[in-house]
C-alpha cells in the first residue's frame, strides 16, 4: 500500500499507481466532455468501499462512458485528433521505472513530445475549426489545448496558452478592448526593449540610415511616426553631437496616439530629450504631434521649412503595418511623406505576412513567427523582463488571431511586400551600409540571453532573426526623384 | 574635480625630472607605454638615490608575468606613500586592467585611479580616430557618464572577443554572412597582451549605448519597477 495516500485515508497499492493516475485523467476528461452534466454519478451510480480508488474510479468510469457514448454524435468527433490522444485505454501514461522500487514517491511521466505533436496538431485543428466557423468543434478542440499546453514547458507552452487564449476569444466572441491603455502598453515595451535586441537592432540600424543621410547638412528634422518614450534618439543625437566639424541643429517631431488618462506624454519625452540634448550641446527642437492614426496627419500640420534650410528624415518602427486595417490610409501616409521631401524614410517593420486573406493561413503563419519569437525570449536573464515581453506579445497574437476589420491592427507584411508598396508609391530603396552590418552584429555580440541572433543582409535592407528564421526587416528609402541627383 | 593648475603640473614636470634622474634612457622609457611592473621596477633603484643604471637593465629583462606580480606587489607598497601628482603621472601609462586595480589599492590611489583623465588616454589610446575634436569627444562622453564608464561597461566586452590584432573583416554586401560570437574562436592567452585597437564601428557602438543608458537612468522610466 502506497504510505503517502493511505495517511489521508486512501488505500492504493503502489504498484498500481500509474493506472489509477491514468484512470483519474480519463476520468477528468470524460467528466469535463459529458454532455448531459453528471448528475447521475451522485444520483444513480452505486459505489463500494470509496477508500478503494482504483475500484471507485473504474466505476465511475463505466457509469460515464455509457451516459457518453450515448450522447456522442459526429460532430464531437474527437478523433481528428491524431493517435486518438485523449479517449484511448492505451498507455498514454508510462509508469516510472522508480514505481517497481521500494520508492513511495509515484511519479507519472507524459511523454511530453508526443503531447507537443499533439498540441500543434490540435492548435491547427482548432483554427480549421474556426476558418469552417464549426465553432462546437473549435470550442471543444480549444479545450483540450488547454490541457495539452500544460504538459508542455518553456516557449511552447507560453505560446500554446496565448493562441488557445486568442483562439477562446474569437470563438466566444469575447474581443479584447482596443486600443489598449496606453500608458500599460509603452511599460510592456519597455520592458520588451530590455529583454531582447529586436527594438535596439531597429534603432540602431534606422539611426545609421539617417545620419548618414544627414551628412554634410547643419539643420536637420526627424519625424518619428513612433516616439514611445524615444529611445530611438538619444543615440542618434550622441552622434550628431560627435560628428566631426560638430553637431547640426537638431528638431524632432514626435507623433503618437493620445494617452488614456489625458497626460502629454509626448511633451514629457520632448523635455526628457531637451535635456539630454542640453548635455551634449546639441541644439534642440521638439514638437509632440497626437493622433490616433497616422492617416489623420498633413503635411502642412508639420510646419515643415524649405528643404534648402533643414534636412527631413521620417522614421516608422513597427507602425506602418497598423495603417493596412483601413483602406487607403497607408497610401495616405506615404504620399505626406512624398510631400514632405525627406532624405530618407526608414521603416522597421516585422517581417512575416500576418495579412493574408484566409484565417488558417494567418494562424499557421502566427504560429510560426511568435514560437520563435518567444523561443527566442528564452535565454534573457531578468524574468520580470522576460514575462512582460511575454505579455506585449501576447497582446499582439491576440489581436491578430482574435480581431477582425479596423480592430486587427498587427498587419504584418514582409519585406518583399513592402517595397511593392513604397515602389509603386514613388520611392526608390537606399542600401544601408555595411557599417550599420557591422554594429548590429556587435550589438547581438554583446547583448547576453542567447548566441542565436542572425543578422542578414538582403538586398541593402537588414534583418534580425532567430537562427534560421529572420523576424524583422529595417529597410530605407528615398524619393525616386532625388536618386538622380548627385550628392 | 579638476584642481590641478598649471603651477603644479610645472612643479610635477620637475618633480619627476628629479626622480627620474638625469639619464635619457630613462625619460624616454617612462614616456612609452610600457606595463606597470617595468615601470615601478625602474623607479626602485631610483628612490635608493644611486645610480641605478646597471640594476634598471637588469629589471628590465624580468618581463615573466608571475615574477612581475611579486615584484608589482612589493613594489606597490613602497609607493604608496606618493604624492598625488606622481601618482597620477605614473598611472598615465599604466594599462586599463592596472588602472582598475590601482583603484583597489587604497583610498588615495581609488581617489587619483578614477580620474577621468586617466580613463580618457586608455580609452584614446585603443580606438582609431573617431574623427570629432578632442575637446568635443571630452564634453560629450564626460557629459553621459564619463570615460571609465565607458571603458567597463561597452569598450571592454567588445574587445574581449576580438583576438589581439583588430579582426574586424569587412562584410561583402551580398553575402547574408553570420557574425556569431567571435568569443568562440580559440584565442590563446598572452601574457598582458597590448589592448586591441578597437574599429570606428566599436567605438560608436559604445558610445550609443553610454548614452542610451544616461537617457534611462534621467528621471526614472514611467512604470518601470526596477
Amino acid at each position: 500500500m502506497d504510505e503517502l495516500l493511505a495517511v489521508v485515508g486512501y488505500k492504493v497499492r503502489s504498484s498500481d499507481m500509474a493506472e489509477v493516475a491514468q484512470k483519474l485523467e480519463q476520468l477528468e476528461e470524460a467528466m469535463g466532455n459529458a454532455r448531459d452534466g453528471i448528475s447521475q454519478l451522485s444520483n444513480d451510480t452505486v459505489h463500494f468501499n470509496p477508500a478503494d480508488i482504483s475500484n471507485w474510479l473504474e466505476t465511475m468510469i463505466n457509469n460515464l462512458d455509457r451516459a457518453f457514448e450515448d450522447s456522442s454524435s459526429s460532430d464531437y468527433d474527437l478523433k481528428a485528433i491524431a493517435g486518438k490522444a485523449i479517449y484511448t485505454t492505451a498507455a498514454r501514461v508510462k509508469p516510472s521505472p522508480a514505481e517497481s522500487s521500494s520508492s513511495t514517491r509515484p511519479l507519472v511521466l507524459v511523454d511530453s513530445q508526443e503531447n507537443g505533436i499533439r498540441l500543434v496538431h490540435t492548435l491547427m485543428a482548432c483554427a480549421e475549426a474556426v476558418h469552417q466557423n464549426n465553432l462546437s468543434l473549435a470550442e471543444a478542440l480549444v479545450k483540450q489545448i488547454g490541457f495539452l499546453a500544460v504538459s508542455q514547458v518553456g516557449a511552447m507552452r507560453k505560446v500554446a496558452t496565448y493562441f488557445a487564449e486568442a483562439l477562446a476569444r474569437r470563438i466566444y466572441g469575447l474581443y479584447p478592448e482596443n486600443p489598449i491603455h496606453h500608458s500599460f502598453s509603452d511599460m510592456l515595451q519597455i520592458h520588451f526593449y530590455e529583454t531582447c535586441p529586436y527594438l535596439k537592432f531597429a534603432h540602431f540600424t534606422a539611426n545609421q540610415a539617417i545620419l548618414e543621410a544627414f551628412q554634410g547638412k547643419n539643420r536637420v528634422h526627424v519625424i518619428d511616426f513612433s516616439m514611445n518614450q524615444g529611445m530611438q534618439w538619444p543615440a542618434l543625437m550622441q552622434a550628431l553631437a560627435l560628428r566631426p566639424g560638430g553637431p547640426p541643429a537638431f528638431r524632432l517631431t514626435g507623433i503618437g496616439p493620445p494617452a488614456a488618462d489625458n497626460s502629454d506624454h509626448l511633451q514629457e519625452v520632448g523635455w526628457k530629450l531637451a535635456q539630454l540634448a542640453e548635455t551634449i550641446h546639441v541644439e534642440f527642437e521638439y514638437r509632440g504631434f497626437v493622433a490616433n492614426s497616422l492617416a489623420d496627419l498633413d503635411a502642412s500640420m508639420l510646419e515643415l521649412r524649405p528643404s534648402e534650410t533643414e534636412a527631413v528624415a521620417v522614421n516608422s518602427v513597427f507602425e506602418l503595418h497598423k495603417l493596412l486595417a483601413r483602406p487607403g490610409a497607408v497610401e495616405k501616409v506615404l504620399s505626406v511623406v512624398r510631400q514632405i521631401r525627406p532624405e530618407i524614410v526608414t521603416v522597421v517593420e516585422q517581417e512575416a505576412n500576418h495579412n493574408g486573406p484566409g484565417f488558417l493561413d494567418r494562424f499557421t503563419e502566427s504560429l510560426h513567427y511568435y514560437s520563435t519569437m518567444f523561443d527566442s525570449l528564452e535565454g534573457s536573464v531578468n524574468s520580470q523582463d522576460k514575462v512582460m515581453s511575454e505579455v506585449y506579445l501576447g497582446k499582439q497574437i491576440c489581436n491578430v488571431v482574435a480581431c477582425e476589420g479596423v480592430d486587427r491592427v498587427e498587419r504584418h507584411e514582409t519585406l518583399g511586400q513592402w517595397r511593392t508598396r513604397f515602389g509603386s508609391a514613388g520611392f526608390t530603396p537606399v542600401h544601408l551600409g555595411s557599417n550599420a552590418f557591422k554594429q548590429a552584429s556587435m550589438l547581438l555580440a554583446l547583448f547576453a540571453g542567447g548566441d542565436g541572433y542572425r543578422v542578414e543582409e538582403n538586398n541593402g535592407c537588414l534583418m534580425l532573426g532567430w537562427h534560421t528564421r529572420p523576424l524583422i526587416a529595417t529597410s530605407a528609402w528615398q524619393l525616386a526623384t532625388k536618386s538622380v541627383v548627385a550628392h | 574635480m579638476r584642481t590641478k593648475s598649471s603651477i603644479t603640473e610645472k612643479r610635477i614636470e620637475e618633480h619627476s625630472f628629479l626622480c627620474l634622474s638625469s639619464s635619457k634612457t630613462i625619460k624616454n622609457r617612462v614616456h612609452q607605454h610600457t606595463p606597470c611592473s617595468t615601470v615601478f621596477a625602474m623607479k626602485r633603484p631610483i628612490s635608493r638615490d644611486g645610480d641605478g643604471n646597471g640594476d634598471l637593465l637588469k629589471m628590465k629583462k624580468v618581463k615573466v608575468d608571475g615574477d612581475a606580480n611579486a615584484e608589482e606587489n612589493c613594489v606597490l607598497r613602497g609607493m604608496r606613500y606618493f604624492d598625488d601628482n606622481v601618482l597620477f603621472e605614473v598611472l598615465k601609462h599604466v594599462d586599463a586592467r592596472t588602472l582598475a586595480m590601482a583603484s583597489c589599492v587604497n583610498k588615495q590611489w581609488h581617489k587619483t585611479a578614477q580620474d577621468e583623465r586617466l580613463w580618457e588616454l586608455i580609452c584614446t589610446k585603443q580606438w582609431a580616430n573617431t574623427g570629432c575634436g578632442e575637446e568635443q569627444l571630452r564634453s560629450v562622453v564626460l557629459a553621459l557618464g564619463g570615460f571609465r564608464r565607458l571603458h567597463s561597461l561597452y569598450l571592454r566586452p567588445l574587445s574581449k572577443p576580438y583576438s589581439s590584432s583588430s579582426s574586424s573583416s569587412s562584410s561583402s554586401p551580398t553575402s547574408s554572412s553570420v557574425w556569431g560570437p567571435i568569443s568562440q574562436a580559440a584565442v590563446a592567452p598572452r601574457p598582458k597582451p597590448l589592448p586591441p585597437r578597437l574599429g570606428k564601428d566599436a567605438v560608436h557602438l559604445s558610445l550609443s549605448l553610454l548614452s542610451i543608458r544616461f537617457y534611462e537612468k534621467m528621471s526614472n522610466f514611467n512604470n518601470r519597477t526596477r
